[in-house]
């Protein structure tokens, strides 16, 4: 079917004109590129940000050297900002004003209670209104004063067993590093979703609003050949764009890359197809741009929600958990990471693999038919 | 009626465009309902009639972009429905919305759609240069075409669509929206064509530019109602038609209601338009008189305006005579 020079020649030249179109609108080509640049380094800095410097209080109602000492250690831990020394009902009062997020509590007789060998409650207020600072700020408290008693009985001549739980509980804690190495994978195929469904999306219904598709029917031009033509240059720019994400990923947030490339691209291939497939589906049913748009986000929203791209699969309720399956990302996602991360090879993604070309057949193959109809009309 | 001209002798198979019963349902409503065409080649075609009357739908039908729910039609003896792609290459077809690219420029545009459709590169830029020069746009080559204005919009359109030298255009309201030096401008082109043969079917809203056709269809709930030259059209009103200028014309018009002998009357502006069964204008200013007003009567001949004005008006009274020849029953 695109067997002629003339079909060749029609194909080529449809995709000389999208590539013109793409030239004249500097603003759509700056988009595409800055685009995922930007959410790579929110979801890179931003989200995945270890949580430090917690803006902190110490009321220190034990003026001793005891107390003194244990605010040293605070202010000493790269976590722990110690801005502000209120009296113990001013705590309240910064909390509310978002001044601190965390507060510590040095009773009157500390020094006391621990000189006569008893245990000496400390207080630890902490900002419940944002979950990952009271968990992670809490659990950093609680090793800083770990690590103080652990000091001061080492001062004090007694024997202390290995305080390597420190450290155990700090990499817990700590998701600075896996949460960009996850994030970058994900994010690739999040951004050939996007680009290549933002695109695509419009693509057609752009022709049907503007009449030119009409005018397209008037020529010899078939749907394949229209398809292919209208496809190519935006594939392309895909192509382009997720090779930046992941060169940003790889050199710049130093993401380690364990796997093989043949991995990579062939899922990113059967995923490109399937997104290629869903956006001409959405140009094909919508009448204007708006409904292409609403449509669009009506399939990403899901897709982002429940693919494990943010959140992670195994902590959804086990009755959302099937519904994942349904989304082609999920699997994308699954062999990104595996490929980046484990080296995972394609025995090891078998399924994933099959589930995703299943999805791209279908979905391409329906959009490829959908086409053929809905030009013919 | 008859339809004279247009409807030649049956075995007409070297009509340029031929309907038969051609009908489109959208819905529950039959945008075009059994349209019968037969369309000389070298005619200037005037498909006339108020907005949703079916015009776009049937022209969207003979350039192939739209199936007919029932009927067919031929383009040179092709079918539009069995043989869509050798219409395609005969026709030129100009949608009633500006259907290019607005963020490529005046060459490109030519370019893209010349080379889609197969126009041999040599001498397509000669070919280029020669329509727009003729159309006064050779000094817009590299200006995008969303820049231009409507009246030069609509003649790089046409531009556009001529240049593969199709034997037939189909163009549906191309001066619609167009300032009127630019839509005279525009119909100079079209005569030009129709010099050259070019058959050429045109929509328009427009009763001044019926005047230009040599045929013209009247289209209305989706049916032909009327057909013929305009000069046949005009022969349909029966009576004669006077002009009555008053200083008050709607009391002029209450009045002349009960003139015996009346065929029809209407406000046109400010002047009454009585059509009588006998030429007398005396009659016209005795009911003026008698009512207490007085104007000017005169004498005028019918303009396909008027026509088109009297003849819905037949039409709908009863009248039967004078409609519907075109429309068959579905």
């Amino acid at each position: 079917m695109i067997g002629d020079a003339q079909s060749r020649r029609r194909v080529r030249l449809l995709m000389w004109k999208e590539f013109l179109q793409l030239r004249r609108d500097p603003l759509l080509i700056r988009l595409l590129f800055v685009m995922p640049i930007l959410q790579l380094v929110l979801f890179g800095y931003v989200v995945a940000a270890d949580v430090k410097n917690l803006s902190t209080a110490v009321v220190d109602l034990d003026a001793t050297s005891t107390s003194r000492a244990l605010e040293a250690h605070f202010t000493a831990s790269d976590y722990f900002n110690v801005t502000e020394h209120p009296s113990e009902d001013g705590v309240q009062q910064l909390m509310d004003t978002s001044r601190i997020a965390i507060a510590i509590v040095i009773p009157a007789g500390t020094q006391a209670a621990l000189d006569r060998g008893e245990t000496a409650p400390i207080g630890v207020v902490v900002d419940g209104s944002d979950s990952q600072v009271a968990s992670v700020g809490s659990g950093y408290a609680a090793q800083v004063i770990a690590r103080f008693n652990a000091e001061r009985m080492a001062n004090s001549g007694v024997v202390v067993a290995a305080p390597g739980i420190d450290a155990r509980v700090r990499v817990m804690f700590n998701p600075t590093l896996a949460a960009v190495n996850t994030m970058i994978p994900g994010l690739v195929a999040a951004i050939v979703m996007i680009s290549i469904m933002a695109v695509m999306g419009q693509a057609v219904v752009k022709e049907r609003e503007r009449g030119t598709l009409e005018q397209m029917f008037v020529t010899p031009i078939k749907p394949v050949e229209y398809l292919i033509g209208k496809v190519t240059p935006y594939a392309l720019l895909a192509t382009a764009q997720l090779l930046l994400v992941a060169g940003v990923g790889v050199f710049w947030f130093k993401v380690p890359f364990a796997g093989q490339i043949s991995v990579v691209a062939a899922g990113l291939g059967l995923f490109m197809l399937t997104s290629i497939g869903l956006g001409l589906l959405i140009s094909l049913v919508s009448h204007t741009r708006q409904q292409a748009q609403q449509l669009m986000m009506l399939l990403l929203l899901p897709s982002f929600v429940l693919s494990g791209f943010i959140f992670p699969i195994d902590s959804m309720p086990a009755a959302i958990q099937p519904l994942s399956w349904f989304i082609p990302l999920t699997w994308a996602i699954e062999i990104l990471r595996g490929a980046f991360i484990k080296g995972s090879g394609f025995e090891a993604l078998s399924t994933q693999f099959w589930v995703l070309g299943v999805f791209a057949v279908v979905i391409f193959g329906a959009a490829i038919a959908a086409t053929r109809r809905r030009l013919a009309e | 009626m008859t339809t004279a001209s247009v409807a030649a002798e049956p075995a007409a198979t070297n009509a340029a465009l031929e309907a038969d019963g051609l009908s489109r349902r959208f819905g529950d409503v039959l945008a075009v309902d059994g349209v019968d065409l037969r369309i000389q080649p070298g005619a200037v075609f005037g498909l006339l009639g108020p907005d949703g009357a079916g015009k776009s739908t049937l022209i969207r039908m003979l350039a192939t972009v739209l199936r007919p729910s029932a009927g067919d039609a031929r383009v040179h003896g092709c079918s539009v429905t069995r043989q869509p792609g050798r219409v395609t290459p005969r026709i030129g077809y100009m949608s009633q919305r500006f259907a290019l690219y607005p963020d490529l420029s005046v060459e490109e545009n030519i370019e893209f759609f010349a080379t889609l459709r197969g126009v041999p590169a040599t001498g397509r830029r000669e070919r280029m240069l020669a329509l727009l020069r003729g159309m006064g746009l050779d000094d817009f080559l590299d200006r995008q075409a969303g820049r231009l204005s409507g009246g030069m919009k609509q003649k790089l359109f046409l531009a556009v669509t001529l240049m593969h030298a199709p034997d037939v255009l189909l163009l549906d309201e191309p001066t619609t929206g167009v300032d009127p030096v630019s839509r005279r401008e525009f119909w100079r082109i079209l005569a030009g064509l129709h010099r050259q043969g070019t058959t050429v079917l045109v929509a328009t809203p427009y009763m001044d530019e019926a005047e230009r056709c040599t045929d013209v269809a009247f289209l209305d709930g989706g049916r032909v109602r009327h057909r013929g030259s305009p000069a046949e059209i005009k022969a349909l009103v029966p009576g004669v038609l006077f002009e009555v200028r008053a200083s008050d014309p709607r009391a002029a018009l209450a009045a002349l209601r009960s003139l015996p002998g009346l065929l029809a009357v209407h406000l046109y502006g400010d002047v009454v338009r009585v059509l009588c069964e006998s030429d007398a204008p005396h009659a016209v200013g005795v009911r003026l008189a008698e009512a207490g007003l007085d104007g000017q009567v005169r004498r005028t001949p019918v303009d396909m305006e008027t026509a088109f004005a009297f003849l819905a008006e037949l039409g709908r009274g009863g009248d039967s005579s004078g409609s519907a020849t075109g429309g068959k029953a579905s």
